[in-house]
């Protein structure tokens, strides 16, 4: 996969409302593979339906979002699987993790569907982020900023296209946001992958060659 | 890190996830009931099977439902000779009724016939009596052909004998003029001799009983050796026949007895009342069955809500699974496979039960003269029941897991 683009998109709740100046909204906007964006925002302005949208599990919107031109909304089942676990890693704003489960165990659930990184690399990851003798705990009882973490190094553990993530850094200090921003800039260059992440003010530390303001 | 490792893994992280709600006391309800369904429904197809015989299978030469019917005798027929013969429009009549399948007529010897059983000469006794020989065309029995045949270059005369002929021998005769009793295995391998005396013949022929009957109240020989013999010692007359074998769709037709009474036509044996003690067999198998259908039927009910609460309480889960890229197939085949599991288990055990109940009933039906019938149907029918039971829980659970796959608010 190689673009996404978006042409005249705008979330079903917005329709009939007053034109707000959206770079992103009922506009023609294509993000590139290898390419780094930056889409900042205010709450409520459809951050997070943006991502839902783009990783195929909401389709309340109008206008049409295409992978390398093809319609999104066509695609079947089978395809968003081959997405999700081949071409888009995505973190999602509520992290979405397994609170019963280990932090290990939640990243295993998603590497073990896609092989791609050893468990050696996986803990030296935990390590730089800080977490590494969170390995066993049960996610349930780590803080918000350790959660945030585990979730980040589950996204990163998979082939992809475009890394996609929606608030990374809302619950992290300063040091551990430029370690976030380093390794995955490291995923993404090792790919060649695209990186889309959105903020509503505190911005993963990647340079970016372009910024939208949704 | 190998592929089947992470498989095992995402799998057993799925279990350790997934099974979280699972509510075992929901499961074994649903187990036992669906356990308590499959059994009565098994067991009756299976106490079916087994008794079926009883009333169907006693003469193997003989098919079943078939009724010999002759006309009754009264005492002004006998007085003023009226006819006991079945004309041809009669015959036509009969055929045309819709109980009515086939009808053969019985035709009987036209000659004199005496018959020798056992070998006078040597030592033993020899009994001998005035006999009569019937034949029904050969379609309405079952005996090996070989058996039931008649080679007039090799004469011998296959014979299946009235079983109350023997009793009336053995129970009347015999015991009252203290003779022997004899059994049926005896009676088969005493040499039997005919002598046929007729048109200016005079031959005698061996003869052999190849079987007893309760339903042909009569003596039955081959319908190729009456036609030979009635041709070589016979007077050559054509007469109608006074008995019919008819074939009927089931002994207990009412319509069927009304049209024979209103004829006045009488049935040998007791096949009507065993049609009527079987047509209740059925009935009360059928209902039995129905009710083990509604319980199983409930069962299946109680799972697929089980099913559908568990789903329900791990939605935001299952959500999560399918938004890391599991598919659908792949997060469902956990409840899958549990819901397999415990089928496959009420199956088994269920059949276990059946057989062990089985078991308790067969010694009764043996004394009754029947050591059952196939467990294959019995088999068969709980494997189809659990396999539609699984599939249908198999359908739900896919449909109720593609249904989570869009979040629109």
């Amino acid at each position: 996969m190689n673009i996404i683009s978006l042409h005249n998109t705008l979330p079903a709740v917005f329709a009939g409302r007053p034109d707000t100046g959206s770079e992103i909204w009922l506009r023609d906007v294509s993000f590139e593979r290898g390419k780094h964006y930056l889409i900042s925002a205010e709450s409520g302005t459809g951050k997070s339906s943006l991502c839902s949208y783009i990783y195929g599990y909401r389709t309340d919107y109008s206008g049409t979002i295409a992978f390398d031109g093809n319609d999104i909304k066509s695609m079947s089942i089978a395809q968003w699987c081959e997405v999700r676990t081949h071409h888009i890693a995505y973190l999602a704003q509520e992290m979405r993790l397994f609170p019963e489960l280990t932090a290990l165990e939640n990243i295993e659930l998603k590497n073990s569907i896609t092989h791609h990184k050893t468990r050696q690399q996986i803990v030296a990851m935990m390590e730089r982020l800080g977490i590494g003798e969170k390995v066993d705990s049960p996610v349930a009882k780590l803080s918000i900023g350790q959660q945030q973490r585990v979730a980040i190094v589950r996204t990163l553990c998979q082939p992809c296209d475009f890394i996609l993530l929606d608030e990374p850094v809302s619950h992290l200090d300063d040091a551990n946001n430029a370690i976030v921003a380093q390794m995955v800039s490291e995923e993404a260059s090792r790919q060649g992958a695209g990186i889309i992440s959105t903020s509503v003010g505190n911005n993963v530390k990647i340079n970016v060659i372009k910024e939208f303001k949704l | 890190m190998s592929k089947d490792s992470g498989n095992s893994t995402s799998k057993g992280l799925m279990w350790k996830l997934l099974k979280k709600h699972i509510s075992p006391s929901q499961l074994v309800g649903f187990s036992l009931a669906s356990l308590i369904g499959l059994t009565i429904v098994i067991l009756a197809v299976q106490f079916h099977q087994d008794v079926r015989p009883i009333f169907n299978d006693e003469e193997s030469f003989i098919r079943k439902d078939y009724l010999i019917i002759t006309k009754a005798v009264s005492t002004a027929g006998t007085l003023l000779g009226g006819k006991s013969d079945f004309s041809p429009e009669a015959i036509a009549d009969i055929e045309a009724q819709p109980w009515c399948r086939k009808v053969g007529k019985f035709s009987s010897n036209d000659y004199s016939l005496y018959a020798t059983l056992g070998v006078g000469g040597i030592g033993g006794r020899a009994m001998g009596t005035m006999l009569f020989f019937e034949s029904i065309p050969t379609e309405f029995i079952d005996v090996a052909d070989r058996d039931w045949r008649f080679d007039p270059d090799k004469p011998e005369i296959p014979v299946i004998m009235s079983r109350d002929y023997l009793s009336l021998y053995n129970f009347g005769f015999a015991a009252s003029q203290g003779l022997p009793q004899v059994s049926e295995g005896i009676v088969s391998s005493v040499p039997l001799e005919f002598t046929l005396r007729g048109n200016g013949n005079y031959d005698t022929l061996r003869g052999r009983i190849v079987g007893f009957s309760n339903r042909l109240n009569t003596i039955v020989v081959p319908e190729e050796f009456m036609q030979w013999s009635n041709k070589r010692y016979g007077s050559g007359l054509d007469r109608a026949p006074s008995r019919l074998i008819v074939e009927v769709n089931s002994p207990g037709d009412v319509k069927m007895q009304e049209y024979l009474s209103e004829h006045g036509y009488q049935v040998a044996g007791d096949k009507m009342q065993q049609g009527k003690a079987q047509y209740f067999l059925n009935l009360i198998v059928t209902i039995v069955i129905i009710v083990g259908i509604i319980i199983s039927l409930l069962s299946f009910f109680v799972l697929m809500l089980s099913i559908y609460l568990l789903l329900q309480k791990n939605t935001k889960k299952l959500q999560d699974l399918l938004l890391l890229g599991y598919s659908p197939a792949q997060v469902s085949r956990t409840y899958i496979s549990m819901v397999a599991a415990i089928n496959a288990g009420v199956l088994v055990i269920s059949v276990i039960i059946m057989l062990v109940a089985r078991s308790c009933y067969l010694p009764t039906l043996k004394a009754l003269g029947t050591n059952g019938g196939t467990i294959v149907i019995a088999l068969a029918v709980a494997v189809i029941i659990m396999a539609l039971i699984t599939a249908g829980n198999i359908v739900a659970i896919k449909r109720k897991i593609n249904a989570l796959w869009i979040h629109n608010a």
